[in-house]
């Protein structure tokens, strides 16, 4: 059969008609997928990477600060408002209003930081000085927005005083 | 074209066959009926497919307790292996160590917390001693730490474990959330150290 395909059946051939031998694949399959879901990570965590004012960043950061036009930016933080501050001029106070599900409503700080991102884009850093009674939820909240929002350097310290 | 019964129908080359053609033609009632394992392999090669696409290869760094509920967020980067402090609405743990309760904590007026600080120390210098004689600076001590604290915890108790960290030698702080929105998100230049 020159050329052509041996469909099997002539005399002293073997046939093609083989049933493949699926048990070691199957065996293979349910082992592998038994492996998997014990070690499957079924809850996805993350973090967001804070540093603490007056810690070893500081003095990069205010390297950074005399090269670039920046800003000393800080959020304060409190249970009832929220107040930034870029350097002496300090913007209006925003209320901490919440939502149904009890979550802080931060659409007037997202908007806040986006109008000083504008002014300031080389702006990457802000501390939040945050007061004794701020929920942790709260500030993670916030953190994540100012990472959002394009200032990735946060510092986390208490109000003084 | 003749109405033929529905049923198995092979090709030509397999009508004639030991294996498959085998009673395909009119000889029905055997005891031996054929188990369809095709679907099976199917359906096994679609769940190893998603299994190996969801495997995460870090596992799992911090382990869910029913006393901490995390906070939701999306700018989050991938967590890594460091130390990890739990603070719950109770107490606060490290390696399952309990180092404090929040009763007392919130009493006391001290920045620390004496155990945890110290916990921390130790666990620097046993890292700084297992690390020393290796060569290279690829698995010097940078500082890293986990804190996996119950979203209703107020900052005070925060406060002071992120004192105690940074009085241990422990600068870099990553606050443990839960994922939420897009995955891997990573924010540029976050890194602080």
């Amino acid at each position: 059969m020159a050329g052509g395909m041996d469909l099997g059946g002539g005399k002293g051939k073997k046939s093609l008609d083989v049933a493949i031998n699926l048990t070691p694949f199957i065996d293979l399959m349910a082992v592998t997928i038994s492996f998997l879901i014990m070690t499957a990570v079924w809850t996805q965590i993350g973090r967001l990477q804070v540093a603490q004012a007056g810690g070893p960043s500081m003095e990069d950061e205010q390297k950074q600060e005399e090269q670039t036009k920046t800003v000393q930016l800080t959020l304060y933080v409190t249970p009832t408002e929220l107040r930034l501050a870029a350097d002496q001029s300090e913007f209006p106070a925003i209320e901490a209003k919440r939502g149904e599900n009890g979550k802080l409503d931060l659409a007037p700080l997202v908007a806040r930081f986006k109008e000083l991102k504008g002014q300031f884009p080389d702006q990457s850093a802000i501390t939040l000085q945050t007061e004794d009674k701020v929920r942790y939820e709260d500030l993670v909240r916030i953190i994540d927005q100012c990472i959002g929002a394009g200032l990735p350097q946060v510092s986390v310290s208490a109000v003084m005083g | 074209m003749p109405i033929k019964a529905p049923g198995k129908r092979y090709g030509k080359r397999l009508q004639h066959s030991k294996v498959f053609g085998h009673g395909a033609h009119g000889k029905h009632g055997g005891g031996n009926a054929d188990v369809l394992i095709t679907p099976l392999v199917d359906m096994f090669v679609i769940i190893v497919l998603f299994l190996i696409a969801n495997f995460s290869a870090t596992g799992e760094v911090l382990m869910m307790t029913k006393d901490i509920q995390l906070p939701d967020a999306v700018n989050v980067k991938e967590v890594e292996m460091h130390p990890v402090v739990m603070v719950s609405g109770e107490e606060v743990t490290i390696s399952g160590t309990v180092v404090g309760r929040v009763q007392d904590l919130v009493k006391e007026e001290y920045l620390n917390i004496p155990a945890l600080e110290e916990k921390l120390r130790d666990m620097k210098k046993q890292f700084e001693d297992l690390h020393s004689m290796a060569e290279g600076n690829t698995n010097a001590f940078k500082g890293d730490v986990n804190i996996q604290a119950h979203k209703d915890v107020e900052f005070s108790i925060i406060k002071r474990v992120m004192f105690s960290c940074a009085s241990a030698g422990y600068n870099n702080i990553n606050f443990a959330t839960l994922q939420k929105g897009e995955a891997g998100n990573e924010p540029t230049a976050a890194k602080t150290e």
